[in-house]
This record gives structure tokens, sequence and C-alpha cells, in this order.
């Protein structure tokens, strides 16, 4: 019961903090959403509010080359009220999505899969906070609370890997394919979660029922599933907006071929700019081949812990998709304490955490003196992005690395607590 | 430790490298030390070594003998003296280990680098008759590289590539060739001239330089060298060789270092040598053994050094601070220098300053003095009657704006209004701009330049004169056909809100209470603001040039404005307020140091400010002094000015936009003076770094001593007590230290705490920003009261929250740590925005980094606890930002009434952070400072 009253008192507390804000400073959800490092092309929520305008005055939503999200975000939108004039009920909505969200993040930490799985225990599993704290911890981010304000629609997509890992944990692997399935359909990119999501679905599944079925029938039944579901959510896309080839083009061909290089938090924008157009295909094949190639290996090296190999891939989506922001950002570092457990192994929380804090810091004033004094020039924002990825890194390869020595210290127990290098 | 033993060895190992260095034999040392010291001398400006000591042809003389002598030990600068140690070292420790120290030193001291210099001598001077002057000790370098291959060749005449077989002799020639080619400035004559003496060396004919064999024994023995001097290779010793001895031939079977590996292997090699000594010198057997056991105390006592955690985490970051701040410091003081600083330039060669003749003059003064008789006949009758008396206050009426229009319009100008109304700790500022416009005849009206004269300067005096001019400069422009840029006159009726109001306006940017503007033309590429407050002649124009938030215009601008004021016209240009300037080190600093001020405020120096938001350059012309230059005289100034702005072909980028000025024609740029502040920046950062590692380091600290204790028994007495149980008890909790040595930090109350206070910050900034200004001078009263009193209450708190009382200093550092991690992020974010604030704070924070929470110990008794911590509270309080502001007013002589007035009109009117530093950055920071003092009572 009273982890039931400390979660109700944290979500209040998020939620009235949001409100809060956005009273006492009406000019913030703005700013915020005009902010780069917030609001991608993919994800803005001015674009946004430009194919609503367009949606409800039966035009095709993409035909203003501005918006490039999913269709099915307009009829949601188009129910609340226009966020010009009163950008509260946005804001409300918003915030709720936020708590959802936690609501999913404390689910996947009571199941307790992080610590403890089918293959695998972890040593330190007395160090691990409540779900609570997890979700405190979601809650009351700078990054989280800076996305809810500036309403990047990167939320929904965050919230459907949330759903799909608290119903993978949770043994319902239906579910969780068709979550998987609606934050594939807004953003290609957690499509690349299925093989690390559906070993989780297994292993979850062989945990509780003693005959499980075979592997490859569950991976194709889980692949139907969400092939299916993306292709329902297709459908009524194409039922609501009518030009199919339009929809995919501006939509997954969009984020597929980065023709926006609006400048990011994320590494691509500026490289392609640079590039000589010649070039430009190769690299962007190179790209996205680096970027998947992570999900094999990672999900070989650490087949034991599914749910770790979910949070990594997740850091390495906020550091190398081709628009990153600050969300993605959040949350991969929501699900970070999930392993608590793991913090004590880590080496280098403080600079990682430093080099974060500096760029979160630098990025916007190197970006006020590049934009609006005009004393600066790209490179100063450029190289912050380039730190503030670093930090990212640093902390993924840390956590990677104190995953890696925990499974070593499971294996020999006598090397325990003794220095080891490798070689 | 636990590295396993079939490890391949490091390519490197570091023990090897030192154990290198420690055995450099004297002369190659005195060598180094002697390059090292000439190359400091070098660093000074007073006395230049290089053209001291250089071996240059034309100045060779009976008297400049010794720089035969001196020019390979002068290097002209760090890799080139880098390089040439680098490269020399080992030759010349090789050199000296096979001939011993003496006939080292009589070789290169005589002939070794006098014959070089004369062959070279004899090239340069005798057959090419130029007059290079060469430096630097890679004579040496070439010349022992050229004997060794002599002596290579005598063992291995040729080495083959492919078919061809090349004689090893040659191999420096190659050297000399490739590094010529490579590097720049290196003298081929010389290395060649080295190489040629090398070649005698090697051969065998320079032997007759050597001094014979009893002489040098006869000389070791009478002055007992060898006993004397540390690392001295006597003559005995040479005829060894290098490779002489190898270990492995001593008879030390017994010893412990074939064992095993136990010992390292500096200790093993140092035995070694020690085993060849005593075999091979018995009768030296006993000095080496001392000289040995003196080694050894040096190396353990750096050993230990490195593993003195004491040292490492707790002197050694409060040393490195320390430096920090004075280097920062000492820097900014460095920067009026001539050596950092530069002879300003115009860098847009679109400006042509001063190129075209300016024609503003003759019947134009007629204009001006009709003008201004009909605005001074629309003025109160009592402007006249006080006119006298020197006060000139005269409100810018409907009249005198309906007056202003009618001109404009006489002139041919577009004209429009615009009312503004701001309001700001309870006071309103309204009022009525005008403006107008001549379009440009040969531009399209996408780029404008603004000429702004308002009713009152920024001092607030009446702007009769300017405004004059600028009606008269309207109706003169508008009749020339060569503008390519559309001119805009702005005349506002003061300096500080109307200006604002209209270029918020024109990019439609403004708030309610604001007019949006009915006339607009194109981007403003640059403003030019016109002051003439008085009735006399003028001596020089003084610039000003400072924005809101301490941005500055383009440093172009400036320098136009002092190219056409001093070159063209020939009036003088003056900034800063220095109208003495005599151009010497303190008079620099001081303006420089004035020039920090204001940016480090941040507030609108006048009418120009309001412009640099926006990405406009824009200065201010005050006329100064009695002197014999007209209003004419300014017309023409200004006219030459919005010439050069015209021909601009795109906007102002070319030169600095960070820069600080101490002189019209010198400054220092960004990259030059950044350091300084970030140095002081960084010293936080340090100190954070430092108490982080220092938290997590004290278990692994423990452990180690611990241990210590148990097996030898030797207590680490330097440690305070304190520590040490806390030290204990900690290695006793098992379940909070982990594997690797690494405590798990106990982070939620230092976080929260700190991150509390600086949301705390938002309370005086909200305070201060809406106050109706009758309440500031109680209001920082009361600040300075809670400033006492919050310190306190926090550390009752602390130390009442937290029961256990043995990890309080483990929580007093991480507070500190994560307070002065964010007050060291926000000075470097900022040093690059406004780097004087950024100093300025910086430099009122700096007894943070040293204070703390005075432990209890034996050593301080409670009373001397107790006086420590109240005077360090006194001290620390008259740091406070409330205080601090209070002596700034008392010092400069305004009221605090008038000065949180204006910052609170620059927050509401000109969008001016420096107080959400100071309130969000600097009082949490040290109200986290006071608290962990203040926890010193507890």
């Amino acid at each position: 019961m009273s982890l039931d009253r400390r979660k109700a008192g944290v979500f209040a507390a998020a939620f009235l903090l949001r409100l809060l804000l956005i009273v006492l400073f009406p000019s913030l959800p703005d700013l915020l959403t005009g902010r780069v490092e917030v609001s991608t092309p993919v994800s803005s929520f001015k674009r946004l509010q430009e194919g609503l305008f367009l949606y409800t005055r039966n035009v095709s939503p993409y035909d203003g080359g501005v918006f490039h999200q999913a269709p099915l975000l307009l009829p949601i939108f188009a129910l609340l009220p226009n966020s010009r004039d009163s950008p509260l009920p946005s804001v409300i909505f918003y915030s709720l999505i936020d708590l959802l969200n936690a609501n999913a993040l404390i689910a996947i930490s009571d199941s307790g899969q992080a610590v403890s799985g089918r293959f695998y225990s972890a040593l330190r599993k007395h160090i691990r906070w409540d779900g609570f704290a997890i979700a405190a911890w979601f809650l009351f981010n700078p990054f989280t609370i800076a996305t809810c304000l500036g309403r990047s629609t990167m939320v929904f997509t965050t919230s459907g890997i949330l759903y799909a890992v608290s119903s993978a944990v949770s043994g319902n692997s239906f579910n969780a394919m068709l979550a998987l399935g609606w934050a594939s359909y807004l953003s290609i990119y957690p499509a690349l979660l299925f093989i690390p999501l559906v070993l989780l679905c297994y292993d979850v599944r062989a945990q509780r029922t003693k005959a499980a079925p075979g592997l490859a029938v569950f991976v194709l039944q889980h692949l139907a599933v969400l092939l299916l579901s993306v292709a329902g959510l297709l459908g009524m896309s194409f039922l609501i907006i009518g030009n199919f080839s339009q929809i995919i083009s501006a939509t997954y061909g969009f984020q597929l071929l980065v023709p926006d290089l609006t400048p990011n938090v994320g590494l691509w924008w500026y490289f392609f700019i640079e590039i000589f157009d010649s070039f430009r295909e190769f690299f962007l094949g190179v790209f996205w081949l680096h970027l998947t190639a992570y999900v094999g290996g990672l999900t070989v090296r650490l087949r034991r812990q599914p749910l770790f190999v979910c949070t990594a891939l997740l850091g390495v989506f906020a550091i190398f998709k081709p628009y990153p922001s600050i969300s993605d950002a959040s949350l991969f570092l929501a699900l970070l304490p999930l392993y608590r457990h793991l913090f004590p192994l880590m080496r280098y929380t403080f600079f990682a955490v430093a080099a974060i804090l500096y760029a979160t810091l630098l990025g916007p004033a190197f970006y006020h003196l590049w934009i609006y004094a005009g004393s600066g020039n790209a490179n100063f924002f450029y190289a912050i992005t380039l730190v503030w990825s670093l930090g990212l890194s640093i902390l993924l390869a840390d956590t990677i690395f104190a995953a890696l020595r925990d499974e070593w210290e499971l294996e020999n127990p006598h090397l325990r607590g003794k220095d080891v290098k490798q070689v | 430790m636990a590295t396993p033993t079939a490890l391949p060895p490091l390519p490197f190992n570091p023990s090897r490298a030192r154990s290198y260095l420690l055995r450099l034999p004297l002369f190659t040392r005195l060598v180094l030390l002697a390059a090292l010291v000439f190359w400091l001398l070098e660093l000074q400006t007073v006395w230049s070594v290089v053209q001291w000591g250089a071996l240059t042809p034309n100045e060779i003389n009976l008297g400049t003998m010794y720089r035969l002598n001196t020019y390979p030990l002068i290097h002209v600068g760090f890799f080139h003296f880098i390089l040439n140690v680098v490269a020399l070292t080992p030759l010349l420790e090789r050199f000296e280990a096979e001939h011993g120290t003496l006939t080292a030193v009589a070789l290169f001291i005589g002939p070794l680098s006098t014959l070089p210099a004369g062959l070279y001598l004899l090239i340069e001077k005798g057959i090419f008759n130029r007059n290079a002057s060469v430096v630097g000790a890679s004579v040496w370098v070439f010349l022992l590289l050229a004997s060794e291959a002599i002596r290579t060749f005598k063992s291995h005449p040729y080495f083959s590539l492919g078919s061809t077989k090349i004689p090893t002799w040659t191999s420096p020639l190659f050297v000399c060739a490739v590094v010529s080619a490579l590097v720049p400035n290196t003298s081929f004559l010389g290395h060649m001239c080295a190489i040629a003496v090398g070649y005698l060396l090697g051969l065998g004919y320079l032997k007759v330089f050597v001094p014979p064999e009893k002489i040098l024994r006869w000389i070791e023995g009478k002055l007992n060298l060898l006993g004397r001097l540390p690392h001295y290779v006597s003559v005995d010793q040479k005829t060894f060789g290098r490779y002489g001895v190898l270990p492995t031939s001593a008879p030390v079977g017994d010893r412990p270092h074939q064992s095993a590996v136990v010992p390292p292997r500096s200790v093993v090699h140092l035995q070694i040598i020690n085993n060849i000594n005593w075999v091979y010198f018995p009768d030296r057997h006993q000095h080496q053994c001392r000289e040995v056991t003196d080694l050894m105390a040096l190396k353990s006592a750096i050993r230990k050094l490195r593993s003195n955690p004491q040292f490492l985490y707790v002197r050694l970051p409060y040393l490195l601070s320390f430096l920090c701040i004075v280097a920062g410091v000492v820097w900014l003081a460095l920067l009026p220098l001539d050596d950092y600083s530069r002879r300003t330039y115009i860098s847009e060669n679109a400006l042509l300053p001063g190129q075209v003749h300016a024609y503003f003059s003759g019947s134009e003064q007629n204009v001006f003095r009709g003008y201004k008789k009909e605005i001074e006949s629309l003025l109160p009758a009592s402007y006249h009657e006080v006119q006298e008396s020197g006060v000139r206050d005269a409100e810018f009426t409907p009249v005198v704006s309906d007056k202003i229009q009618s001109i404009l319009r006489a002139a041919g100008l577009k004209v429009a209004t615009q009312n503004y109304e701001y309001s700001s700790s309870g006071i309103t500022h309204q009022g009525q701009n005008t403006y107008a416009i001549i379009n440009a005849p040969r531009g399209d009206a996408t780029e404008a330049i603004v000429l702004v004269a308002a009713w009152k300067t920024a001092d607030g005096e009446l702007n009769l004169n300017g405004v004059t001019l600028a009606l008269t400069l309207a109706r003169y422009f508008k009749r020339w056909s060569l503008w390519s840029k559309d001119i805009i006159f702005v005349f506002p009726p003061d300096s500080k809100s109307g200006t604002q109001a209209w270029i918020d306006a024109y990019h439609d940017m403004q708030p309610a209470s604001i007019q949006p503007l009915p006339l607009k033309s194109g981007a403003l590429q640059g403003g030019l603001v016109i002051e003439y407050p008085f009735d006399h002649r003028f001596e020089s124009i003084h610039i000003v040039y400072d924005g809101v938030n301490g941005q500055l215009p383009n440093l172009d601008l400036f320098n136009t404005a002092v190219a056409i004021a001093g070159g063209q016209m020939g009036i003088g240009a003056s900034l800063q307020e220095m109208w003495d300037h005599k151009n010497d080190y303190r008079a620099r600093l001081e303006t420089i140091l004035r020039g920090m001020l204001k940016q480090g405020l941040g507030y609108a120096t006048g009418a120009h400010s309001s412009f640099m938001p926006y990405h406009i350059d824009a200065i201010t012309l005050q006329p100064k002094g009695e002197g014999w230059q007209d209003e004419m005289a300014l017309g023409r100034t200004v006219e030459s000015l919005c010439r050069s702005l015209n021909n601009l072909l795109e906007h102002l980028h070319q030169s600095f936009f960070f820069y600080l000025l101490m002189h019209t024609n010198r400054f220092v740029s960004i990259g030059t003076y950044l350091p300084s502040a970030m140095l002081v920046a960084g010293n936080f950062t340090i100190m954070a770094i430092a108490l982080w590692m220092r938290t997590g380091y004290k278990s692994r600290a423990a452990v180690k001593s611990s241990d210590e204790q148990s097996s030898d028994g030797k207590p680490s007495g330097e440690k305070p007590s304190d520590e040490k149980s806390e030290v204990e008890q900690k290695s006793s909790q098992t379940e909070t230290k982990d594997a690797t040595g690494t405590t798990e930090r106990q982070l939620a109350l230092p976080l929260s705490l700190v991150v509390g206070l600086h949301l705390l910050g938002l309370i005086p900034l909200y305070t201060f920003n809406n106050l109706s200004y009758k309440y500031y001078t109680p209001a920082t009263y009361a600040y300075i009261l809670a400033d006492i009193l919050l310190p306190i209450f926090l550390s009752a708190l602390l130390t009442s929250s937290s029961t256990n009382t043995t990890t309080n200093p483990h929580q007093h550092h991480l507070i500190k740590s994560f307070s002065l991690l964010p007050l060291g992020l926000f000075l470097s974010t900022l040093a690059t925005l406004n780097f004087s604030l950024s100093f300025i704070i910086g430099l009122l924070c700096t007894p943070l980094t040293f204070i703390h929470r005075i432990p209890k110990t034996a050593s301080i008794p409670a009373p001397l606890r107790y006086a420590l911590a109240l005077t360090g509270l006194v001290l620390l309080n008259l740091l406070s930002p409330p205080v601090v502001l209070l002596a700034a007013c008392t010092y400069s002589g305004t009221s605090v009434e008038t000065v949180l007035t204006q910052a609170a009109f620059g927050w509401d009117v000109w969008g001016m952070w420096t107080q959400v530093v100071v309130w969000c950055v600097w009082w949490p920071a040290w109200l986290s400072g006071g608290a962990l003092l203040g926890c010193s009572f507890f």
C-alpha cells in the first residue's frame, strides 16, 4: 500500500511540477518547441501543428513538405484544442503520457528481469532501486521535462518502446509485439529492438512454463504479429490520408534518407552537410549499417541478458540515430537505474556525467553564438554535439563493461574483486 | 599486482625510462640543464638570448668569440628545444659514457663546438658572403651522428637496398637532407659542417684535441672528482665502454633478482649496477653503495609520494586550484604587454575607411543653425533660464516630435512614429519614437543603416546638437545618389528604452505594450548613435561600444570609427572614459579593466547597446573636451562612417566579436584572453573532481593502510585522526565496499541539497526583479541578514539530518564537490559568452574552493575551531552577493536603489541576465560553502 501511495505522490508531484513550470513560465513550451536539442524534423511539435492545419482543412498533410510524422498522430491531435491559443491541454496530455511511461518503467523494474533472468542472476542483487525511485528519476529528469514541455512526438515512440518492454517482462508477448509495432510505425528504428525483445519474451515464457515452444517457431510467430500490427497501422493511415506512396516517402523515406540537415544533437547532420553529393548514398548506407550492426553483436554477446541488450541498444540509438534528441537520451537514462547493481562496477560515471553536463550547458550557449549572436559558427555547436555523444558513449561503454564484468565474476567466483586486465 | 606473468611486457616501460634518466651522466645533465635554462631565459622579453648567443657571421669579433661556444645551447622555441634535446640526449650520454666526463667536457666546450662554427663561418661569410645566424644543439646531434656512422662503417661497411650497396657512412647526409627538407628554418650548411667535423672525429683525426690520459687521471685524483660529483664518469670507467659489461656476466647467481619477480624492476636494476660496480671496482664499492642507497631513498620517496593519497587527493588539488587562480590573474595582467596584444587592423576590405571625401560642410552649417533655432524655440522657457547653471532638462514633447517630423518630411523622407510603454520596478517609462527612412537610390531596400540621435543622452543630458545634426544629415544624405543601403534616422526620447522598443518592433519581437512599426526597411547592417550634449566645440571623440550582456560590436566597426576620426578628420578618439591615455602598461590595464567591468555588469551603456542582441553592430560617438572641432567635423565623421558602411557587401563578420580593447589601436582577441577566465573556472572543476575521487578512494587507502598497519605496524602518521577512524569504520562495512576498491557514495542528500539551493536562487531573482523600487534598499539588507543566518541554519539541518556522524565528512566532501561542479560548469560556459562576468564571479568565488568544514580533531581544540569557523563565516559573509553589491555601491558612490532599479530595468527591458548568474550560480555556491563552514560549529 505504501508503495502505491509513494507512487501516487511521485506521479502527482511530477504532474504538478510540469503544470507549475508552464504556469510560471508561459513562454517555456514555445521556447522548448523551437530548440533543436528538443525538436527534430521528425518529432517537432511545430511541424505537427503544420500537418494538423493542413489535415483539418482536408489537404494532404505531407503536401507542405514540412510534416514528416506518422499520419495516425493527426486524428489524435485533432481532438485537442488548438495549442497555439491554449498550450495547457497539450502539455497536460504530454504529462499524462509521461506518467504512463513512468508506469511502464515501474512494471519493468518490479518484474526484476534486470537483475535475474532465465540464465542469469546478478551478483549484487541487493543493490537496487525501487520502481518508484526509478519512476521519479525518469519523471524529474530535466531532459524528460524538457521533452514533455517541448511536446516532441518522440514521447509516443518512447511509450511504445517502454510498453513493449514492460509487456515482454510480464510475459505478455503478444502485447509486447503490438507495442513495438506502434513504436516502429511511428519511427522505424525501434524495429531493431525486435530480436532482443523476442528473446526476452521467449526467456520469460520459458521461465514460466516448463514446456516452451521451439525458439524458431516462437520468433516467427512474433515476427508475424509485429508485421501484422505495422501493416494494420499503415492500413489505417491509408484510410486517413489516401495517398499511400506519399505517406511512405514523406515519413519513412524521410527518416531513412535524412534529407533535412537541421542541426540536432546527433552526429549525422554535420557529416552529411560536409559530404560531397556523390558519396552521400554510400555513407548513408554505412551510417545505417553501423547503427544496425550493434544489434547482432550485443545480442550474441549478452544473450543471457536480453533486457540489458535493449537498454544498451537504446543508448546506441540515442547516440547514432539520424535525428536524435534529448528525449532519446532521457529514455536511455530512464532505463539505466534498472541496472543500479552495476553502478559499483562502473568506472567513469563522474566524467561521463560531467561531459554530459558541460554539453548541456555549452550546447545552447554555442548555438546562441552561432545563430543569434553571429559571433560563432557551426563548428561551435558541432563540437558540443561531439562532446555530448562522447559523454553518452562513455556512459554506454562503461555500462556494457560493468555488465560484462558482472557476468565474468559470476563465472569466475575466485577472481571476484581482483584487478583483471583484458588482452 | 594480479597481472599474469605470461603477459608480454609492455613495449614501453616507464620505470626503465625513469632509470635511464636517473643514470644520465654528469656532462649530459649539465648540457641539458644549460639548454633548459637558456630556453627559459628566452621566455622573457627584455634580453634576447638568441641575439646574444647566436652564431652570426657578422657579429663575430674578438669580443664576441663566446658565441662560438654558446650557440649550441640556445634554442629559438620550445619545439626546437625539445626536439634537439630528445635527439641529443642518447648520443651525448653514449659519448660521455665511452670517453669519460672530463674528455667530454674538454671536447665539447672546445673543438667540437668551435670547429663546426669556424667551418660554418668560413663558408657562410667567406664563400657565400651571407649572414645567416645559427643556433641550437643540432650541430652536436649531427656531429655525433656522423662519428657514430663512421664507426658503423668500420664494422658494417654497406647496407644493401635491392642490388645497390650504400655505404653506411652516408646515412647522416640523408638525415641532414631529410631534416632540411621537412623542417623549416634549418641551416643545411650548419648541419653539413657539423657532419664534416663528425667524420673527422670518427676517423680519429681529432685525437690531438683529447687531453692525455695521464693528465686526466692526475686531475681526477687530485680533485677527487669521483667522490665529489654525482654521476661523474671516470677515466677508468670509460675503458669498459658502454657495452663492456653485460648484467648476465656478473656472478650474481645467489642474488634475489634472478630468483623471482618479487622486487620491482627498478630495484633489480639498481642491484645489478651495484653488483657490477662491486665486481669490477671493488675499491669503489663503498662509495657506490652510498650512492645507490641515496638513489633508493629518492626513489622510494617518489613512490611514496605517488601512492600517498593524502598528498594526491588532499594537498595536490588545493595546490593545483591555487595555481590555476594565480595563473588566471597573472595571465590577465600580462595582456597589456606588447607581446600579448595586437595592433588593430581593418579586416573587412569593403569598408575602405576614410577613402572618400566628406562634403558635409559650408552651407550645411547654416542649415544646422536654422534647425537648431527652430527646435530651441519650442523648448520651454525654463530651458533657457537654467542653461547657465548647466542643468539642462527638457521634455521630448509632442510639439518637438511634430517639429522633427515636419523637418524630416520637408527634407523628403518617409516619416513614422511609434508609441511605447515599459514598466519596471513600479516605474513606467513611456514615450514616442520618431523615425524616418531614406530609400536607397541604388539599392533594393533589403539592407539599411541606422543613425540614432536620442533626445537625452545616456547620461540624461539634453542632446540638442546631436538631434539637430542628425536632422541636418538627413536632409544632406537625401540629396546624395550614391547610397546602396537605406538609411534610417531614429529619434527616441531617451537612450535607455526608446531604441530598445524600436529595435524590438523592427524585428516583430515587441511585447504587447509597444506599438508595431508602420514603416520598415531591410536588414540592419550597422548603427551609429550621435550624442552632442553641449554647445561649445569639442576636442576628441569618445567611442562607446559595450552592448547588453557584454556583447560587443564587430571590431571592424570600432576600427573604422577610429581610423576615420583619427586618420581622415584629425580628431582624436578615446574609449572607456580614459581621457588621458598615455598608452603605457598602467593605462592599458586600466582601460581593459574598465571595459571588463562594463562588460561584466552587462548593462546598456548607450542607445547603441540595444542593437547588439539582434546582431547589429553599433557604436555611440560622443564628442568630449574643449577643442576646436565643431559639429560639422562630427557630421563629416558620421558621413564618412556611413559611406564606409554603405560599401559593405555583406554583414560585418570578418573581424573579432570577442576582444578586449586597451587602447584605440591595441586589442587582445578571445584566443589570448580566454584562458584566464577558463583557468579561474577550471579551478572549481579540478577541486570538484578531486573531491569526488577522494570520496571514492578512501576505502581503498584505508584497506591499504590497515594492511600496512597489520603487517609492519607502521602507522601512517600524517592522516588526521578523524579520517582514520572514519576510514577504519568504512573498511569494516564490507558490504558497502566493492570489489575494485571503490565505495558506494551516498549521493541523495548532497545532490538534493545542491539542486535545492540552486532552485532557492529563484526567490531572490524574483524578488529583486519584481519589487517596487522603494523597497530595494531594505530588501538588500534583508538578504544580507538572510545570508548570515541561512548557512548556520543549513548546517544545523545537515548535522541533525544525518545521525550517522561517521559519514558526515564524506557527505561534506560530496556537497562541496557537487556545488563546485556546477559553478565550474556555469562559469566556463559563461566565459564563452561574457568573459568578464565569468572572470569577476570566478574571482569572487575563489574562497569557496579552499574553505571546508574544520574537522573535529585533537589537534584543533574546540574553542579554536569555533573561533576559526566564526572568522571564516564573517569573512565569507563579506563576499556574499548583497554585501559585494553594497560595497561596490559605496565605493562608486551610487545608491543601491539606483543600481537595483537599473538592474530590474535591464532584466525587464534589455533582456539582461547578470542577475541570473548572480542568484542562480554565485549565490547557491556561496550558500553551500557557508553551510559547510557552518558545520564546524556542530
